[in-house]
C-alpha cells in the first residue's frame, strides 16, 4: 500500500512541478512581452526624437542665418 | 500607481497584454539586423541540477545525469581555457629586457616582470592542471565504458555525444597550444626573471615550472597524452567507433542545429579516427568489419574540407587521417582527390539558398499576417504543430546559411590567394590580406553579402515573431509529450504487461511517471492498459490536459534516454529490448525520439536563433595576428631585381591590428559602396552588423575588454568612412540626376544621333531607404544616419555653390551663363534631396556662398562689376546688327585681367560626372566670346534690383571720371586744334571740293595721333556703358513682364476669353473669375488672415501691379545723371555772338564731334582695322548721347561736315580720289553712320522726352526768320534738314 502511495506523492510533485513551471513560463512570457514593448518603444521614440531633433536643427540653423543677417559681425547674446 | 497598492496577478498580466495595443509607429524601413536595446533570454537549462526530483526514472540514467553534469562543467572549463589561449596576446614584447648583467635596474626589471606576468602564468598552470584532469577523467570514463560487462550494455546517444565533445575539446586545446608561440615566449620571459630572483625556491615549484615549460614546449602534447592513455584501455577503439558512428549518423540526418555543432561532429570524426588508429588497431580493418563506414566519412570530409577550429583557426579534418599510422589513400578516394570541394564555391549554393529564402519568407509572411489579423487565445494542436515546425525550419535554414558562409570563409582562410592567381594581389601582400582581401571575387563578395543579408533579415523577422513562435512551440511540445506518454505508450505498456516483459514495462512506466502530467494529478489506476487488459468496447477515454510549458531539460533527457534504451539496437551482442516490442510501436517511439531531439533547441528559441545567426568569427583574427608577431615587415617594394642592398630597406612596423581593408565586414561594406550596385545598396548595413556580432562575442563569450575595444575602434573608423563615402556618393548621384534632367533634351537626341557618347540618366539607386534610416544600431549606439548624411550633404551643397561662384570668378563676364546653369542644377539637386533630407534653405545657402549675408553685395555682383570695369568696357565692341558685344580681336586695349584660378574639384561639385561636365562645358562654350541679350537676362536674374543698381551706380562713377577727366582734357586740346570758323562750302565746289576743304580744315584733327589710340577708346568705353545700361533695362523689363504674367492669375487678371456668337463676354469673364477665385491672394488673405497679413498682401499686390505701370525707367535716370556730368563750359562754348546760335564757329561739342566723325568716316585701306571693328557702335553712342544731352542734336544734324559732303555728293554723284580718300566710299560710310546716328538720337529722345509732347514743345520754340544772305541772294546756302531726312 505504501508503494503506490509513494508513487502517488511523486506523481503529485511532478504535476506540481509542471504547474510551477507553467507559472514561471507565464511570468517569463510577460517579461518577454515587456522587453519587446520596450524595444519597440525605444525604436519609436528614437524615430520621433530624430524627427524632433531635425526640426530643432533646422530652426537653429535658420536662427544662425538670421542672426548673421541682422547683425554686422557681432553675435547677439 | 502608489507603491503600496497591491496588483493582482491577473491585472498585471492583462496590463502586459495591453502593451500590445499601444501604437508605436516607426516609419523607417527595416534594412538592418535585429535592433534591440534590451535583450531578454530566459535560460531554463539546469544542467541536471534537478535530477534527483525524477526519482521515478531509472536509477542508472539519473547516475548518468550526474556524470553528464560533471562532464559538462569540465567542457565549460575547457572552453574558458581555449578562450584564454586564443585571446592570449604577447606580453613579453612589451616588457623591457635587461641588456646586460651590469645593468643597475635589472633586479627591478625582473621584479616587475614577475609581478606582471605572475597572474598570466597562473592561468597557464591552471590550464596544465586542467588538461591533466580532463584527460584523466576522459580516460576514466572510457575505461568504465569499455569494461567487458559494460560493453554489453547500451551507451546513450547523449553520453556518446558528450564523449565526442571531449574529443573535440582536446583537439581544439592542443591546436591552440601549438599555435600560440607567444604563450611560450611569455612563459620563458617569466621563468628567466623568476629564476634570477629565485622566486621558485622549493623543489616542488621548480618541478612544476619545469613541467609547465615542457608542456608548453612539446607540440601535440595533449593529443599524444590522450592517445597514450587510451591505448592502455582494451577495446577503447570500439567505443570510439561508436562515438564516430554517432557523429556520422547525426551529421547525415542533420541532428544538430547550430553550425558549431555541425563542425564539432566533423572534427570528432577526424580526431576520433586519428585516436583509434594505432599499433593495435587499424581503422581500415574496422571498416572491413563494418564497424566503421569510411566511405561515408570520406564523402563528409570531401564536402567539408575545412572546418573552423576556433576563431580564425581552421582545420582540415582529413589531415588527421593522413597523419595516422595506417593511412591508405585508396580508402579515401574523394578526400585524396584534387577535385575542389563544394565548400569553396558559394555560387553553387546560392540558387538553392535564394529559393529556400523566398519560399520560407513568403510562408512566414502569410503566417505572420494571419497571426496579426486573427486573434486567438491559443491555436489547435495541429496549428501549434505547424507553427513549431515552421520555427524549426527557420532555425535550420538560418543555421544552414550561416554554415555556408563560415565554411566558405574557413576554406578561404586555409587557401589564401597569391599574385599568380589574383592579378590584383601585390607580390608583397600580407598573409592575412591574401586570405581575406584578395581572396574573394566580386561575385563571391556579392553572394556573401546577399547570404548575410538573408540571414540577418530572416533573423529579424523570426525574432519579431518570437512570442508567437515560443507560445506555439511550448504548447506543441507539451501536447506531443503528454499525448505520447499518456496515450501513445498505453499500447506498448499493455503488451509488455500482458507478455510479462517486466523490464520493458518498468521502463515505460518510468517514462510515464517521469513526465506525465495527469489530468487529475495521478495516473488512472483503473486504466485497463496498466493491467494488460483490453479496453472496454466504447474505448477507454480520458482527457489529456494542455499547458503552455515544455518539459524541463533533465526531464526531457530522462524520457529520451529511457526510450532510447528501449529501441537501441546495438548493445554489445546482448539481446536487445527492441526485439520484444512490436514494429509499429518501435516506429512510434523512434519517431518521438527523433522529433524530441530538437525540443531543447526550440524551447530555448531566442538563444538558438542567435546561435544560428552568429557570424562573429568573420572578424576575429588572433591566429593571423599571432603570426605577424606584432609587426609588419616592409620589404623593398621597388620593382626591380632585388639584391643585397634591398635587405637594408627592410623595415619593421609595429602592428597590433590589421588595417580595415583586410577586415571582412569592411571589405563587404566597402564592396557595395565601391560598386554602387543598386540591388545591393539596401544591404549595406548588414555587413556592418557583423561588428555587432563580434562585439557581442567579445563581451559575452571571450569576455575580453581589449577585443571589444578593438572592434569598437574599427567600427569608429569604418563608420566614419561609411558615412563619408555614402554621402559623397548620394550627393554625386543626385547631382548627376539633376544635371541629366536639366540637360537639354534635344541636345541629348542630337548627341545620340551623331553617335557621341553621352551617359544616359544615372542608374536609379535605392538611396531613399538608406536616407530614411534614423536609428541604426551599432555596438549599442543608436545612430541617426539621416542626420549624419544631412550634415555632410549640406556641406557638399554649400561647397558646390561656392565652387560654382569660384568658377565664375575665374572667368570673364560671359561665364555668367554657366553660373546660372550651375545654380539651377544645384537648385534642382537641392530640391530632389530635400525630399529626404532636411537641408538648409537653398536661397540662404546661395547667399552664404555668395558672401551676401553680412555684406550688401555678393561675390557675383562684385565680380560682374569687376569684369565690366576691367574687361568688358575696355575690350568689347558693340554691334547693333547682332545686338551683341564682341571681344575686340586685335590688340588688347587694357592690361591683361588677372583672375584667380578656380580650385580643382571633383565632378560631383560641378555637373555630377565627367561626361556631363563635358556636355555642359560644350554647351556653355557657345556663350563665350560675346555678351548678348542672354547674358543680360542672366545678369538681371543673378544681380537683382540691388545688384543692378550698384553696378550702374559704380559704372556712372567711372563714366563721370572719364567724362570729366580724359574726355574733357581731350576736348579742350582738340577744340584748340579746331579751326575757329568752318563754314559749309557751297554746292558749287562740288563734292570733291567740299571734301578737300574739310580735309584741309580738319587736318590737325586728322593728324592728331591719340585720336584712334586713346580718345576713341575713351568714347567707346563711355558708349559701351550707355548701351550696357540700356540693354540691362531691356532685359529687366522682359523679366518683369514675365513676372507680371505669372502673377496675373493670382491678381485676378485673366486673359480675355474667346466668345462664340451669342455668348456674352461679361458672363464668361465672371465665370472664369469665380473659377479661379481660390487663387486670388488679396481677397483670400483678407478673408482668412489677420489684418496685418492682409495689409502686407495688399502692399505686395500693389507693388507687383504698379512696378511697370508708372513708367519708371532706369535709362532715363542714367541719361539725366550723365547730363549732370557735362557741366564744363567747354562742352557748350561761349554764347553765340549772333545771340541765336553758332553756325560756323567751332566752339560747341558737336563741332568737335563732326570733326571726329569726319575722321572715322575716312575709309581705311584693306589691311587696316576698320573703325567699326575697333570701336563698334559704342563710339557713335557716346557722341550722340553727349550731343543730345548737351541739346546740340539739331545743330549737329544741320551743320555736320560729313552730312554736308554727303548732301553735296548726292547732288553731283561724283566719285574721285581726294587726298587719297575715295569720295564715294567715304559717302557710303557717312550715309551709314548718319542712319545709325539718327537711330541713336531717336532712342535717346524717346527716353529723354518721354514726358513731353511734341506739339507742346513746338509752341515754346521761338521762331526766327531765316537769315538773309548779305548779297541778298535768294539761294539758300544750306539744305533744309527735312530734305536731308528724305534723301
Amino acid at each position: 500500500m505504501s508503494a503506490p502511495k509513494a508513487g502517488e506523492a511523486v506523481q503529485k510533485q511532478i504535476q506540481q512541478d509542471w504547474l510551477n513551471r507553467e507559472y514561471i513560463e507565464v511570468i517569463t512570457i510577460s517579461i518577454k512581452k515587456i522587453t519587446d514593448f520596450l524595444n519597440s518603444f525605444d525604436l519609436s521614440c528614437r524615430s520621433k526624437l530624430a524627427g524632433l531633433n531635425e526640426k530643432l536643427t533646422i530652426l537653429e540653423r535658420k536662427i544662425d542665418y538670421l542672426e548673421a543677417c541682422v547683425t554686422k559681425g557681432e553675435t547677439l547674446t | 500607481m502608489a507603491g503600496t497598492d497591491r496588483v493582482s496577478m491577473n491585472d498585471a498580466l492583462s496590463n502586459v497584454d495591453v502593451l500590445d495595443e499601444l501604437p508605436l509607429p516607426d516609419e523607417q524601413p527595416c534594412i538592418e539586423a535585429q535592433p534591440c536595446s534590451v535583450v531578454y533570454q530566459a535560460n531554463f537549462d539546469t544542467n541536471f541540477e534537478d535530477r534527483n526530483g525524477f526519482v521515478t526514472g531509472i536509477a542508472k540514467y539519473i547516475e548518468e545525469a550526474t556524470v553528464h553534469a560533471n562532464l559538462n562543467e569540465l567542457l565549460e572549463e575547457g572552453q574558458e581555457h581555449a578562450v584564454m589561449l586564443y585571446t592570449w596576446r604577447c606580453c613579453s614584447r612589451a616588457i623591457p629586457q635587461p641588456k646586460s648583467n651590469e645593468q643597475p635596474n635589472r633586479v627591478e626589471i625582473y621584479e616587475k616582470t614577475v609581478e606582471v606576468l605572475a597572474p598570466e602564468v597562473n592561468k597557464l598552470l591552471n590550464f596544465m592542471y586542467f588538461q591533466r584532469k580532463a584527460i584523466e577523467r576522459f580516460s576514466k570514463e572510457v575505461r568504465r565504458l569499455c569494461h567487458t560487462e559494460k560493453r554489453k550494455d547500451f551507451v546513450s546517444e547523449a553520453y556518446l555525444l558528450t564523449l565526442g565533445k571531449f574529443i573535440n575539446m582536446f583537439a581544439v586545446l592542443d591546436e591552440l597550444k601549438n599555435m600560440k608561440s607567444s604563450v611560450k615566449n611569455d612563459y620563458s620571459t617569466y621563468r628567466r626573471a623568476a629564476q634570477f630572483l629565485k622566486v621558485m625556491s622549493d623543489s616542488q615549484t621548480l618541478q612544476e615550472s619545469q613541467n609547465l615549460s615542457m608542456f608548453l614546449a612539446t607540440q601535440n602534447k595533449i593529443r599524444d597524452t590522450v592517445k597514450e592513455n587510451l591505448e592502455k584501455i582494451t577495446g577503447y577503439e570500439e567505443l570510439l567507433a561508436d562515438v564516430v558512428n554517432i557523429s556520422v549518423q547525426m551529421f547525415e540526418s542533420k541532428m544538430y542545429l547550430t553550425p558549431s555543432e555541425k563542425h564539432m561532429l566533423v572534427k570528432v570524426m577526424g580526431f576520433g579516427l586519428f585516436l583509434m588508429d594505432s599499433e593495435l588497431c587499424n581503422i581500415n580493418k574496422l571498416d572491413q568489419k563494418k564497424k566503421l563506414r569510411i566511405d561515408r566519412i570520406d564523402r563528409i570530409f570531401k564536402n567539408l574540407e575545412v572546418v573552423p577550429l576556433f576563431g580564425d583557426m581552421q582545420i582540415a579534418p582529413f589531415n588527421y587521417i593522413k597523419r595516422s599510422k595506417h593511412f591508405d589513400a585508396n580508402k579515401w578516394p574523394l578526400s585524396s582527390g584534387t577535385a575542389p570541394s563544394p565548400q569553396a564555391d558559394l555560387m553553387v549554393h546560392l540558387p538553392q539558398i535564394r529559393e529556400d529564402h523566398v519560399k520560407y519568407i513568403s510562408e512566414l509572411a502569410r503566417y505572420s499576417n494571419e497571426v496579426t489579423t486573427t486573434y486567438k487565445e491559443c491555436g489547435t494542436d495541429d496549428e501549434n504543430k505547424e507553427t513549431a515546425e515552421l520555427a524549426l525550419r527557420g532555425l535550420q535554414l538560418l543555421s544552414e546559411w550561416t554554415s555556408v558562409v563560415t565554411e566558405l570563409y574557413s576554406w578561404k582562410l586555409l587557401h589564401p590567394t597569391d599574385h599568380h592567381q589574383n592579378k590584383e594581389c601585390p607580390k608583397e601582400a600580407e598573409e592575412y590580406e591574401r586570405a581575406t582581401r584578395y581572396n574573394y571575387t566580386e561575385e563571391e563578395k556579392f553572394a556573401l553579402i546577399e547570404v548575410i543579408a538573408m540571414i540577418k533579415g530572416l533573423q529579424v523577422l523570426m525574432a519579431r515573431m518570437e512570442t508567437v513562435f515560443t507560445d506555439a512551440i511550448r504548447r506543441n511540445i507539451y501536447a506531443e509529450l503528454q499525448e505520447f506518454a499518456q496515450v501513445g505508450l498505453r499500447e506498448p505498456l499493455r503488451k509488455a504487461t500482458k507478455n510479462k516483459k517486466d523490464l520493458i514495462r518498468s521502463i515505460i512506466m518510468s517514462v510515464r511517471e517521469t513526465c506525465a502530467d495527469w489530468n487529475r494529478g495521478v495516473e488512472h489506476l483503473q486504466d485497463p492498459a496498466l493491467k494488460g487488459k483490453k479496453d472496454p468496447d466504447g474505448g477507454y477515454n480520458f482527457k489529456v490536459p494542455r499547458r503552455n510549458v515544455g518539459p524541463s531539460s533533465t526531464q526531457l533527457y530522462m524520457v529520451r534516454t529511457m526510450l532510447e534504451s528501449l529501441t537501441a539496437d546495438k548493445s554489445g551482442g546482448k539481446r536487445t529490448l527492441r526485439k520484444d516490442i512490436d514494429g509499429q510501436y518501435l516506429v512510434a517511439i523512434d519517431n518521438f525520439h527523433k522529433i524530441s531531439f530538437y525540443w531543447n533547441y526550440l524551447l530555448s528559441f531566442s538563444d538558438s536563433l542567435q546561435n544560428c545567426c552568429d557570424l562573429s568569427q568573420l572578424w576575429y583574427r588572433e591566429f593571423y595576428l599571432e603570426m605577424t608577431m606584432g609587426r609588419k615587415i616592409n620589404k623593398c617594394n621597388v620593382r626591380h631585381q632585388h639584391n643585397d642592398e634591398c635587405n637594408d630597406l627592410i623595415t619593421m612596423e609595429k602592428r597590433i591590428q590589421f588595417p580595415i581593408d583586410m577586415s571582412m565586414p569592411w571589405i563587404l561594406t566597402d564592396h557595395i559602396l565601391k560598386t554602387k550596385e543598386p540591388s545591393m545598396m539596401e544591404y549595406v548595413l548588414y555587413p556592418l552588423d557583423l561588428y555587432n556580432d563580434s562585439a557581442l562575442y567579445a563581451l559575452t563569450k571571450f569576455r575580453k575588454q581589449f577585443l571589444y575595444d578593438e572592434v569598437e575602434a574599427e567600427v569608429n573608423l569604418c563608420f566614419d568612412q561609411f558615412v563619408y563615402k555614402l554621402s559623397e556618393q548620394i550627393f554625386g548621384y543626385y547631382k548627376q540626376l539633376a544635371a541629366s534632367i536639366f540637360l537639354d533634351k534635344r541636345f541629348r537626341v542630337e548627341c545620340a544621333a551623331i553617335g557621341a557618347y553621352l551617359l544616359p540618366y544615372p542608374r536609379a539607386n535605392r538611396y531613399e531607404t538608406l536616407l530614411k534610416q534614423r536609428h541604426v544600431q551599432l555596438l549599442g549606439r543608436s545612430i541617426d544616419l539621416n542626420k549624419l548624411i544631412t550634415q555632410r550633404i549640406n556641406a557638399d551643397m554649400q561647397k558646390s555653390l561656392d565652387f560654382a561662384i569660384s568658377r565664375f570668378e575665374a572667368g570673364d563676364v560671359t561665364n555668367v551663363m554657366e553660373l546660372e546653369g550651375l545654380l539651377e542644377v544645384n537648385r534642382l539637386c537641392h530640391k530632389l534631396l530635400s525630399k529626404w533630407l532636411a537641408l538648409d534653405d537653398f536661397d540662404s545657402m546661395y547667399r552664404e556662398a555668395n558672401h551676401n549675408v553680412l555684406a550688401p553685395y555678393g561675390r557675383v555682383t562684385l565680380h560682374v562689376f569687376w569684369e565690366l570695369n576691367f574687361d568688358f568696357l575696355p575690350n568689347y565692341v558693340y554691334n547693333a546688327a547682332t545686338n551683341r558685344f564682341v571681344r575686340y580681336r586685335g590688340i588688347s586695349f587694357a592690361n591683361q585681367v588677372h583672375r584667380d584660378r578656380a580650385p580643382q574639384m571633383s565632378h560631383a561639385y560641378t555637373w555630377g560626372s565627367k561626361p556631363l561636365n563635358l556636355a555642359y562645358s560644350t554647351q556653355y562654350s557657345q556663350y563665350n566670346g560675346f555678351v548678348g541679350p542672354q547674358h543680360f537676362h542672366t545678369m538681371c536674374k543673378l544681380l537683382g534690383y540691388q545688384g543692378i543698381a550698384v553696378v550702374m551706380e559704380e559704372l556712372l562713377k567711372i563714366v563721370k571720371s572719364l567724362i570729366q577727366g580724359n574726355l574733357l582734357q581731350f576736348t579742350k586740346t582738340l577744340m584748340s586744334a579746331m579751326p575757329k570758323i568752318c563754314k559749309l562750302p557751297r554746292y558749287d565746289y562740288g563734292s570733291p571740293g567740299v571734301l578737300a576743304f574739310y580735309h584741309a580744315q580738319l587736318n590737325d584733327i586728322l593728324q592728331y595721333p591719340d585720336a584712334k589710340t586713346e580718345l576713341f577708346h575713351n568714347f567707346r568705353e563711355f558708349g559701351n556703358t550707355i548701351i550696357f545700361c540700356l540693354l540691362m533695362e531691356q532685359a529687366l523689363s522682359q523679366e518683369e513682364v514675365c513676372d507680371l504674367l505669372q502673377a496675373a492669375p493670382f491678381q485676378n487678371i485673366l486673359p480675355r476669353p474667346y466668345c462664340k456668337e451669342g455668348e456674352k463676354l461679361e458672363v464668361k469673364q465672371k465665370r472664369l473669375e469665380a473659377k479661379y477665385a481660390a487663387l486670388q491672394i488679396v481677397p483670400n488673405i483678407e478673408k482668412l488672415g489677420t489684418a496685418k497679413q492682409a495689409m502686407i498682401s495688399k502692399e505686395g499686390d500693389l507693388l507687383t501691379r504698379e512696378r511697370l505701370c508708372c513708367g519708371l525707367s532706369i535709362f532715363e535716370v542714367v541719361l539725366n545723371r550723365l547730363k549732370s556730368f557735362l557741366d564744363d563750359p567747354v562742352w557748350v562754348g561761349p554764347p553765340p555772338a549772333n545771340g541765336v546760335m553758332n553756325i560756323d564757329e567751332c566752339v560747341e561739342f558737336h563741332r568737335l564731334w563732326s570733326a571726329l566723325q569726319f575722321v572715322y568716316c575716312v575709309p581705311v585701306s584693306e589691311n587696316e582695322y576698320t573703325v567699326e571693328e575697333m570701336f563698334g557702335e559704342g563710339l557713335n553712342w557716346a557722341g550722340c548721347t553727349m550731343i543730345v544731352l548737351l541739346g546740340q542734336q539739331r545743330r549737329f544734324e544741320a551743320l555736320d561736315f560729313c552730312y554736308h559732303i554727303l548732301r553735296v555728293q548726292r547732288v553731283d554723284s561724283k566719285d574721285e580720289k581726294v587726298k587719297g580718300i575715295g569720295l564715294k566710299r567715304m559717302c557710303d560710310r557717312i550715309r551709314r553712320f548718319q542712319v545709325l546716328n539718327s537711330q541713336i538720337f531717336a532712342i535717346l529722345n524717346k527716353f529723354l522726352k518721354s514726358g513731353e509732347n511734341d506739339e507742346l514743345s513746338v509752341e515754346h520754340v521761338r521762331c526766327f526768320p531765316p537769315p538773309i544772305h548779305p548779297s541778298l541772294n535768294p539761294q539758300q546756302h544750306y539744305h533744309a534738314p527735312e530734305h536731308l531726312r528724305q534723301c
